[in-house]
């Protein structure tokens, strides 16, 4: 009757209630908490070959930085140029302030001229010690012919040798005087040349065609020696200064190809090439110093002091078993990746050699190659844990 | 003999499910909070886990890196690798900072622990112990690790303070012992990020520096220029982590590193109390107190509504005594309703707990012990509960049947 | 007052003699009952009647076996239960053996079926469920109501519930029957054909029955009738009209 039959409903409904609360509290014992299953996801090992890549950090430099300056303190009188403008080998870009250095030329003039009359003057009187040498010579070739002839005394003719002797001696005496005056007329001379050489130190040349990078003082500024009043560079001469940390640098090396990536040229890498690792690393931050040529220069050169981000890539390896990073894990102080070997949980240790920039790492001992390895895990994983292969561990991506 | 109790339960069964679903909701709710203090636990223990690292070499007298903050030089890790007992050992910077992403107009930043490692690879101290998406980082700048908790996707640029990253890589339970989720960079831009601030400040710190008659003399050119750059560098970090041979003795390690190194070292387990009593200490008493608070509520709730469903019977009591029934045979459909109004509060709370855990923001845990022991609560519970309303039952006065 | 002897058979039939039950103590006593006695046969059905106050519930709870009165002597077929103290160990088998009530609202258990209502007091008793069920059938049959078997009570009409109640009364077969306003809330029709009902039953089964009642329908029903006032009883014959 109908009272039956609602009440064998009732009976089933509360039946059916009771058997979904029952499986939705398995449910939540087994598929949840300790005793679920932890879900990883894993791939085939593949034997191929990687091309290992080392990174770095770097800045953009000019290979020469020429910072002119005065070499000694003084003010500055001009500074012709400024910063950006192209200037060629020998353009006068400044002049310090000579102070008294005209003055100090011009007293040198005066000297000189002196030390010429000096010499003139020294030469006529070379003239007169000439004349006078030679008429005593000739007197004392007179007497001699005399003495000969008996006609005067002896005493007569040596007093005329005696003439002879001191006209001689001034002769000499002269002569010296001469070479002095000389002297002094060239050191006069050089110390003219050296002091217009200062004058000209004064002048700051461009000793390179390039661009002005930097004007450090303006007119009637005191600067000190060594302080540089202009900074020229050549623009077709930049290299990257960049630095590797030390150990992620293994292998780099001189004639090395480069990608370089600077902000300025819109992030699409260009070519270099390593031009040499420097002897000096840095002992403070640990990395290992190299430099980086262009290997076009740039049509535009990029700002110096620009950060660039160099990849120097190294030959490709032998083929052999390659594995994500993401699967090597360090279980009881050895390193080795996880692999299910039939259904089961295993760890395989492994020796690791180099590793490329996208985390493939070589592995050179323990794994030959076409094992199932658990890439990601959704929990740690320990020996006995149980597991449950799915495609994706966090869902799908958007 | 008849299952008085069961006769009841099946003639009034929607009333006794809804008044179990909402037993279980409070019971759930009881569940959950303890999930909450027990994830608050966890977290910390989390944090030294997933570290990686069996002794923490911290700034002498601290105790950093996470209870306290500590300082110390980059290179006192070469000294510490030397020691006997040490198998590895790395630097490691934390700081909390806002983190934003990239490109995406609508993603608000994120409040991470930005934690700076040498990219050595898996296995060396301060690594993520797994991935679930992605790979460990590789280049020595601007990589980032992040855990799922940020809500960032592999591929996706992030700043942190003034550079731009990208995630590579992806990680689960790396969390901070406050739950702040953790992001993994290489530790030269991390100890940048932790010291240089943003472009303003820098301009106004090397104005300062200019101003300085003894840092700027005209006399020493370059000197200026030195000073800046030693100003804008850092070498700093705030713990070195430690992994020690297989088979040797944490303490045994630690002690010759006290001595002769000038520095603190706590062991994990030792760490594990600092985080645990200091640093997490009052904020798991707030919550283990509010639990308290809670599962007596909602005792007393329980017993209250089995009380009451009880004296609702009154009548069908007292005309059951009039008529004859044994007083153990009322006792035992008291209890028996009150029991199985236990099992479905507590089969409902447990599995909405288990659904709507994931939901929260930090991490919640439930632990079957405390599903064990909150299930043999509600049993005793109910059957005190009953027991009262079996008392003010069988007290009834079979005469009330009979009126005036 | 009259003490009628109507030869009770030796197991059956009630007996009341000097019942007395005073409440409080002290200052505060109320006398309910001073001196009540009643003699009733097995098959018959008498009335009792009385206003209220006048002690008509206490005399059944104390008929009841629910509350113990303070003196006097109740005597249930050849057991006396009561002299001046409980000659019973355990009421509780009285009430479920011995005595069957019938109450003013039908009180039946909401959350069993018409057959398990009645069927509870056999199986109770440790009757197996079958057989108690099959008698509780009967039971109803009898009372032309059998075509609710496997109803609720909130189902059943107001007849069909008292009716169901009786039969709830009738089935351990017990010797006295109590009957408390039983027709009160009935009318005039199904009042008589409860009355009608007690009759036969009392007949059949040799069961004494005492309805305390006032209501004014069924009254003229009663062939004897104990009025009751003040504690005290009397009884006088009664019409006895429309049964039969």
């Amino acid at each position: 009757m109908k009272q039956a039959l609602a009440s064998r409903l009732r009976s089933i409904s509360i039946g059916a209630v009771l058997l979904l609360m029952l499986g939705l509290l398995a449910y939540v014992a087994l598929r949840t908490g300790p005793l679920a299953p932890v879900p990883v996801s894993v791939i085939m090992i593949e034997k191929r070959s990687i091309s290992p890549a080392l990174f770095g950090i770097g800045t953009v430099e000019a290979q020469f930085t020429h910072r002119i300056g005065p070499v000694a303190a003084g003010r500055v009188q001009t500074v012709l140029v400024q910063p950006g403008e192209s200037v060629k080998a020998g353009q006068l870009l400044g002049e310090m302030d000579p102070v008294d250095m005209e003055q100090r030329i011009a007293a040198l003039e005066a000297s000189r001229k002196r030390a010429e009359a000096n010499l003139l003057a020294v030469q006529a009187q070379m003239l007169e010690a000439n004349v006078r040498t030679q008429f005593a010579q000739s007197q004392a070739q007179r007497y001699e012919q005399l003495l000969a002839a008996r006609s005067i005394s002896a005493e007569t003719a040596e007093a005329k040798r005696q003439e002879l002797q001191i006209a001689q001696a001034a002769l000499a005496a002269v002569r010296a005087n001469q070479d002095a005056s000389r002297q002094d007329l060239l050191r006069a001379g050089a110390d003219i040349a050296a002091l217009t050489q200062q004058r000209a130190n004064l002048r700051l040349v461009s000793p390179v065609n390039g661009i002005v990078t930097r004007r450090n003082a303006d007119r009637g500024t005191t600067v000190v020696a060594g302080q540089a009043v202009v900074e020229v560079v050549e623009p077709s001469r930049l290299w990257i200064h960049v630095r590797f940390d030390q150990q992620r640098a293994h292998g780099l090396r001189a004639p090395l190809p480069a990608q370089v990536m600077l902000r300025s040229l819109g992030n699409t890498p260009v070519a270099g090439q390593v031009l040499r690792v420097e002897p000096h690393a840095d002992a403070v931050t640990e990395e290992v110093l190299a430099k980086v040529v262009f290997a076009q220069q740039p049509q535009v050169p990029p700002p110096i002091g620009e950060l660039a981000a160099v990849t120097v890539k190294l030959g490709a390896l032998a083929t052999g078993p390659v594995v994500p990073n993401a699967s090597i894990h360090r279980v009881d102080g050895r390193l080795g990746v996880w692999l299910v070997d039939a259904g089961d949980l295993r760890f395989a240790p492994v020796r690791t050699g180099a590793s490329d920039l996208e985390g493939n790492v070589q592995i050179l001992d323990g794994l030959a190659g076409g094992e199932e390895l658990v890439v990601y895990s959704f929990k740690a994983l320990t020996i006995g844990s149980r597991i449950k292969l799915v495609d994706q561990i966090i869902g799908k991506k958007p | 003999m008849i299952s008085l109790a069961g006769r009841d339960i099946a003639h009034a069964w929607s009333k006794f499910v809804f008044t179990g679903i909402g037993l279980g909701l409070l019971i759930g709710v009881t569940l959950t909070m303890a999930g909450v203090y027990r994830g608050m636990v966890d977290d910390a223990k989390a944090l030294l886990d997933n570290s990686g690292a069996d002794l923490w070499v911290v700034q002498q007298d601290t105790q950093g890196p996470y209870a306290e903050s500590s300082s110390l030089p980059d290179d006192n890790y070469r000294a510490i690798l030397g020691m006997a007992g040490v198998a590895r050992a790395a630097n490691v910077t934390y700081l909390t900072m806002q983190v934003s992403p990239l490109g995406d107009g609508q993603a608000r930043e994120v409040r991470t622990m930005v934690v700076g490692v040498t990219p050595d690879g898996a296995g060396h101290p301060g690594q993520p112990s797994y991935l679930v998406d992605g790979r460990h980082l590789t280049r020595g700048h601007y990589e980032a690790v992040a855990d799922i908790a940020t809500g960032f996707k592999v591929g996706q640029r992030i700043r942190i303070r003034r550079n731009d990253y990208t995630v590579v890589g992806l990680t689960r339970r790396m969390v901070s012992s406050g739950g702040d989720p953790m992001v993994f960079i290489p530790i030269k831009d991390a100890q940048q990020a932790q010291f240089l601030k943003d472009n303003d400040a820098i301009v106004r710190q090397r104005e300062r520096t200019a101003q300085n008659p003894a840092l700027n003399r005209p006399g020493v050119p370059g000197l200026l220029d030195a000073v800046i750059a030693s100003q804008s560098s850092n070498t700093s970090v705030n713990a070195v982590l430690v992994q020690i041979e297989a088979g040797t003795d944490p303490e045994a390690v630690a002690e010759p590193i006290r001595r002769w190194k000038r520095l603190s070292v706590y062991t994990r387990t030792q760490m594990h109390m600092i985080l645990v009593d200091k640093l997490i200490a009052t904020a798991a008493r707030q919550i283990a107190m509010f639990l308290v608070i809670l599962a007596v509520v909602s005792a007393a709730i329980v017993a209250f509504i089995i009380y009451t469903l009880t004296l609702g019977k009154i009548r069908e009591i007292a005309v059951l005594k009039l008529i004859g029934t044994r007083n153990r045979t009322i006792a035992s459909m008291i209890m028996q309703q009150a029991i199985a109004l236990g099992l479905i509060g507590f089969v409902v709370g447990k599995v909405s707990a288990t659904f709507w855990a994931p939901i929260f923001p930090k991490y919640v845990l439930l632990e079957s012990g405390d599903a064990v022991r909150g299930f043999v609560t509600v049993v005793i519970i109910c059957v005190l509960a009953s027991i009262l309303a079996i008392r003010a039952a069988l007290n009834v006065d079979p005469a009330e049947a009979i009126g005036g | 007052m009259d003490k009628r002897d109507n030869n009770p058979s030796p197991d059956r039939g009630i007996r009341i003699e000097g019942l007395r039950k005073v409440y409080g103590h002290g200052d505060t006593a109320v006398e309910a009952l001073k001196d009540v006695n009643m003699v009733v046969a097995p098959g018959e059905v008498v009335g009792l009647i009385g206003p209220s106050g006048s002690g008509k519930s206490t005399l059944l709870k104390c008929l009841g076996a629910v509350i113990e009165p303070t003196s006097g002597r109740m005597v249930l077929g050849q057991d006396v239960i009561y002299d001046n103290h409980w000659n019973i160990s355990d009421l509780r088998v009285l009430r479920r053996d011995k005595i069957g009530f019938v109450f003013q609202a039908p009180y039946l258990i909401p959350f069993l079926d018409v057959t398990d209502n009645v069927a509870l007091l056999p199986m109770l008793a440790g009757v197996a469920n079958a057989e108690a069920r099959k008698r509780a059938l009967e039971l109803l049959t009898a009372l032309d109501v059998q075509h609710r078997a496997k109803a609720m009570p909130s189902q059943l009409s107001g007849g069909e519930q008292q009716r169901v109640s009786i039969a709830r009364g009738l089935i351990n077969r017990p010797p006295v029957i109590l009957a408390d306003e039983p027709t009160a809330p009935l009318d005039s029709e199904r009042a008589l054909a409860v009355i009608r009902i007690l009759n036969q039953m009392a007949r059949q089964y040799d069961t004494a029955i005492i309805v305390v009642t006032h209501d004014e329908k069924i009254i003229p029903t009663f062939k004897r009738i104990y009025h009751i006032r003040d504690g005290v009883t009397h009884d006088e014959v009664g019409e006895g009209r429309g049964i039969d």
